[in-house]
């Protein structure tokens, strides 16, 4: 005999949760992003002028040279702060990993402090230590190199100013990539090191062979999400460098503070919601990117 | 005999490479926290020695002007006021809906279930960049700007919440929910007695970040607000920007006033941050 299932009538916890979480996702999410593409075909300032203008936005978004700027900015970002970020959380990675007990936990607290901290206020933080010519790194730096301090302005040298902010990045998030490999490895089982110790194979041997490759999706998860996070970037650069932000000449210009100045300041809002496509689109691009990594079957 | 002089060598380098070892990583841990140490050491020196090629770390001259100088004039007090209320409230609101809709999306069924959990999904997909016109226009419309509700609102579900919620609910027993349901309770019921006691560690982790999150959160209010006794500490902080470097005292005995709570609680909670933090990655 068979038993047909009764379909249970939709209670009211249901109905309500069900609904609370549709219609505020209507809200704050699908209406928004429709709508955002449809400002992209007007020029508005919110207040009185808001007409059709067609592609013009587009258009003048491909003829803009700080759009390009912004851009490259962005790729340098995400190539440095990926990079330079994994290449140190790796090595403090390793290096806590031979400590236990204890020395271990307190570590990874000093390592880890930073993190919890707000970007905003660490931002003002290194923008003292960064002060042009009798700022602290400028003095240690002339003192230890015997540099003419007078050429160490950091954030104020176009030439530099990136770099010094994708380097305070770095070092805020460096606890929390060293903890999430620090626990790649843990899980990496003792034999196999056994095994290499006996075939003879250095520490520096074992750590390429054998650490680095099964960190491989602790390493992926990583890069994902630094690469997102460096193509959305706007705190550091916005608190960072001068007025109006993004510069010293737009040396620092990148996508989200371009959005938002262009938006907020020059209250292009049609323009701005044109940047914001683009974010979106390469967004969009990194994480496909991302699920391919992620699904690919890794074989050692 | 020479057997034994050569494990005695071995052991002499392990325990100089042990030290070498602890050496390096306590360099490395100092220069990790340097920052914050100067920070909170400069809040306490007069703005002239903040910044002066004659470095020294401790203070000559103590000070609290900078202190009372922040209080006065920037009116920090009111932040601190502004960001519990807007922060607690975010993580409030984010515990309900993520452990109410957790629930619902790991062990009720009803149609349009699938649909409505990819929406909640895929929603992370969208940069904030992409919503922040048309949701400051919502806003405007709304008559929310320079408000509370207007600060909270588009935080109060979270979908990274939702989807850590989700995963602990699916490994409760169906056994608990369906002897619930034969006692005659209604999904509610089984929601407040049986869900909710069962997540109370992921409920605390995630009360942590998202209370740590809404305290950092700068674009938002930095949009929605622009009267001085409406904004948050993260706001006030972004005053300091626009001095190009000046009051460097001042600056530094603000920001001591904000990441100093942060700090101490991190103190003594080390544990659930460092755990909770990167379960972000680990499960994200």
């Amino acid at each position: 005999m068979v038993l047909k299932k009764k379909q249970k009538p939709i209670s009211l916890f249901i109905l309500v949760i069900a609904l609370a979480v549709l219609v505020y996702y209507a809200m704050i999410s699908i209406w928004p992003f429709v709508y955002n593409i449809f400002l992209t075909f007007r020029k508005t300032d919110l207040i009185i002028s808001n007409k059709f203008i067609g592609l013009r936005n587009y258009r003048f978004l491909i003829d803009d040279p700080i759009f390009y700027k912004a851009l490259l900015h962005n790729g340098l970002y995400l190539g440095v702060l990926v990079a330079f970020g994994i290449g140190t959380s790796l090595i403090f990675a390793a290096l806590i990993y031979k400590t236990k007990g204890i020395a271990r936990k307190v570590y990874t607290a000093m390592f880890f402090t930073p993190v919890v901290t707000s970007m905003v206020a660490v931002s003002l933080v290194w923008r003292l230590l960064y002060f042009p010519k009798v700022g602290l790194f400028a003095t240690i730096m002339s003192k230890l190199f015997s540099v003419n301090n007078e050429k160490l302005t950091f954030l104020q040298d176009p030439s530099i100013a990136l770099i010094c902010i994708i380097i305070m990045d770095t070092w805020k998030d460096t606890g929390i990539r060293t903890v999430i490999l620090l626990a790649g490895m843990d899980e990496i089982p003792d034999f196999l090191y056994e095994a290499a110790k006996i075939e003879g194979a250095s520490q520096l041997e074992q750590f390429f062979r054998i650490t680095i490759p099964l960190l491989r999706p602790q390493l992926i998860f990583i890069a994902a999400i630094y690469s997102i996070n460096a193509l959305r970037v706007y705190v550091p650069v916005y608190m960072m460098t001068g007025t109006p932000p993004g510069g010293p000449a737009h040396s620092t210009q990148v996508l989200a503070l371009q959005m938002y100045m262009e938006a907020f300041h020059g209250l292009r809002f049609g323009y701005g919601a044109t940047i914001s496509m683009v974010i979106f689109v390469i967004l969009l691009g990194l994480v496909l990117l991302e699920i391919k990594a992620f699904q690919q079957k890794w074989e050692y | 005999m020479q057997e034994l002089r050569r494990s005695g060598y071995y052991r002499g380098i392990r325990i100089i490479s042990k030290c070498l070892l602890h050496l390096v990583l306590i360099v490395l841990g100092i220069l990790m926290v340097f920052p914050f140490i100067w920070m909170i050491l400069s809040s306490f020196k007069p703005s002239l020695e903040v910044i002066s090629v004659d470095f020294h770390l401790i203070p000559k001259t103590w000070t609290l002007r900078n202190y009372q100088r922040v209080f006065d004039e920037l009116n920090i007090t009111r932040g601190y006021v502004n960001s519990i209320i807007v922060s607690t409230s975010i993580t409030f609101f984010v515990l309900l809906t993520a452990t109410a809709s957790g629930f619902l999306f790991a062990k009720l069924r009803f149609k349009g279930r699938d649909v409505l959990f990819f929406i909640v999904l895929a929603s992370v997909m969208v940069p904030p960049q992409i919503v922040l016109i048309p949701l400051y226009i919502l806003i405007n419309k709304l008559h929310w700007i320079n408000t509370y509700q207007g600060l909270i609102f588009p935080f109060m579900i979270n979908a990274f919440g939702v989807f850590l919620m989700r995963q602990f609910i699916v490994n409760i027993p169906n056994d608990l929910i369906e002897a619930a349901r034969i006692d005659g309770a209604s999904d509610f019921k089984i929601y407040s007695s049986v869900i909710l006691p069962l997540v109370r560690s992921p409920i605390a982790v995630l009360g942590i970040l998202i209370y740590l999150w809404s305290w950092d959160e700068f674009l938002w209010p930095l949009v929605v607000v622009n009267q001085n006794e409406m904004m948050t500490l993260p706001i006030l902080l972004s005053h300091f920007f626009k001095a190009e470097g000046g009051y460097p005292g001042e600056s530094m005995a603000a920001t001591t006033l904000v990441i100093g709570p942060v700090l101490i609680v991190y103190v003594f909670f080390q544990r659930h941050f460092v755990r909770g933090l990167s379960m972000t990655g680990l499960k994200g």
